[in-house]
């Protein structure tokens, strides 16, 4: 009698233990299921988008810091802070963000900054970098590129009035990445003897800002030299500071 | 004969037991995330879309360099649909909270939801900012 019973009773024990390890087995594909669904394509590529998006306003922001007076190696030093910051926030998995400056030239430390006296002026700055992240049953490697590019271009004639004085025609055309951008200030100077100077009413100053990156400016002033030097100082609309020089020529 | 018989009964009866308890087990499984799951999906997408939108062109990054928390919370209100409500949160790169007023429209609703956002401001000074956006569909 006490045999059948034991034997019952193991009966039972082994059909709980198959129960047991069938839900257990249930329970693992739920999580595993349930990790997929958290590490979803959508959320991921959501993610890396704006990290993509951040890197591309700390290259902004950087470039026009250094337009404005800061360092060459401001860029490296936000790339740095943003990727360590970055780093630290992703908790899901393991997250990587690398960064190389171009050094080709004329980029140096990343950074192009060419005013030059042709009527061109540029400041840039451009930046690799290599995205690797690892989350669980995800794998993404991706590289990209970031180029942010304040381009200036000024054209400027004279013409004789009487005398020393001349009317003075100026032509800027702004473009940010090559696209007619926006400016958020915008001044004229010219060369008097050596001594820059600012147009104002006094000399008939006209502005025509067309809308679309192109801006027109006309002055009168007494220049005694047949040298009519313009410089044109711009700040677009990211805060990014340009400048060009041009030797007018005579219409 | 007859205990054969009554063990095969505790048998069938030890199965329908453990038959049952699958069929709860999974029935729980299977139904009950599925559908917090796809609230979760459609807040998490739309808080991050917002919020990239908003910094598309710098401008959260620049909110929040001003401390204009006002033009946060009335950006968003323009962005999410009718019938959500929100939260924002606003930590420094050393994870200190920043708002130091509610950007909110109250945000009320049976689950919440949140999604982090990086940012980094396109000012001189590159700031670097966690946003923590907490959504909840009003029923």
């Amino acid at each position: 009698m006490g045999r059948r019973n034991c034997s019952g009773q193991a009966l039972l024990v082994g059909v709980l233990l198959i129960a047991l390890i069938l839900l257990s087995v249930e329970l693992y594909v739920y999580e595993v299921g349930k990790a997929i669904g958290e590490a979803n394509p959508n959320s991921l590529s959501e993610f890396i988008f704006a990290v993509r998006l951040g890197s591309r306003h700390v290259v902004v922001g950087s470039l026009a810091n250094i337009s404005q007076g800061g360092a060459n190696q401001n860029l490296e030093t936000n790339l740095e802070r943003w990727s360590s910051f970055v780093g630290r926030q992703y908790q899901l998995g393991k997250y990587i963000l690398s960064f190389t400056a171009r050094e080709t030239p004329p980029y140096s430390s990343g950074i192009w900054i060419s005013w030059g006296t042709n009527g061109s002026g540029v400041s840039g700055a451009y930046a690799n970098f290599t995205l690797k992240l690892s989350d669980r049953g995800i794998e993404v490697n991706q590289t990209y590129a970031i180029n942010v590019t304040t381009t200036l271009l000024i054209q400027g004639s004279y013409r004789v009035i009487g005398g020393s004085n001349k009317q003075v025609n100026v032509t800027s055309n702004l473009l940010n990445e090559g696209t007619p951008a926006l400016a958020k200030n915008l001044t004229l100077y010219y060369n008097n003897s050596s001594v820059w100077l600012v147009p104002d009413s006094q000399n008939n100053y006209t502005f025509v800002d067309y809308g679309n990156g192109t801006y027109f400016m006309s002055f009168v002033a007494d220049i005694p030299s047949e040298n009519v030097e313009v410089s044109v100082h711009v700040s677009d609309q990211r805060g990014i500071n340009v400048q060009a020089n041009v030797t007018c020529t005579e219409t | 004969m007859l205990f054969n018989k009554k063990g095969q009964i505790r048998m069938i009866e030890a199965f329908l037991a453990v038959l049952v308890i699958l069929s709860a087990s999974v029935f729980s499984i299977t139904l009950s995330p599925t559908a917090s799951s796809d609230d979760e999906k459609l807040l998490a997408t739309l808080g991050m879309q917002v919020l990239m939108e908003l910094d598309n062109n710098g401008t959260l990054g620049k909110f929040i360099d001003e401390r204009n928390w006002t033009a946060v919370r009335e950006s968003l209100e323009i962005l999410l649909p009718v019938g959500v409500s929100y939260n924002v949160t606003v930590y420094d790169d050393a994870m200190s909270q920043i708002n130091d007023s509610t950007v909110s429209n109250g945000l009320k609703g049976q689950k919440i939801f949140s999604v982090e956002y990086l940012c980094a401001s396109q000012s001189s000074e590159v700031h670097f900012y966690l946003v923590r956006l907490q959504l909840a569909l009003v029923r």
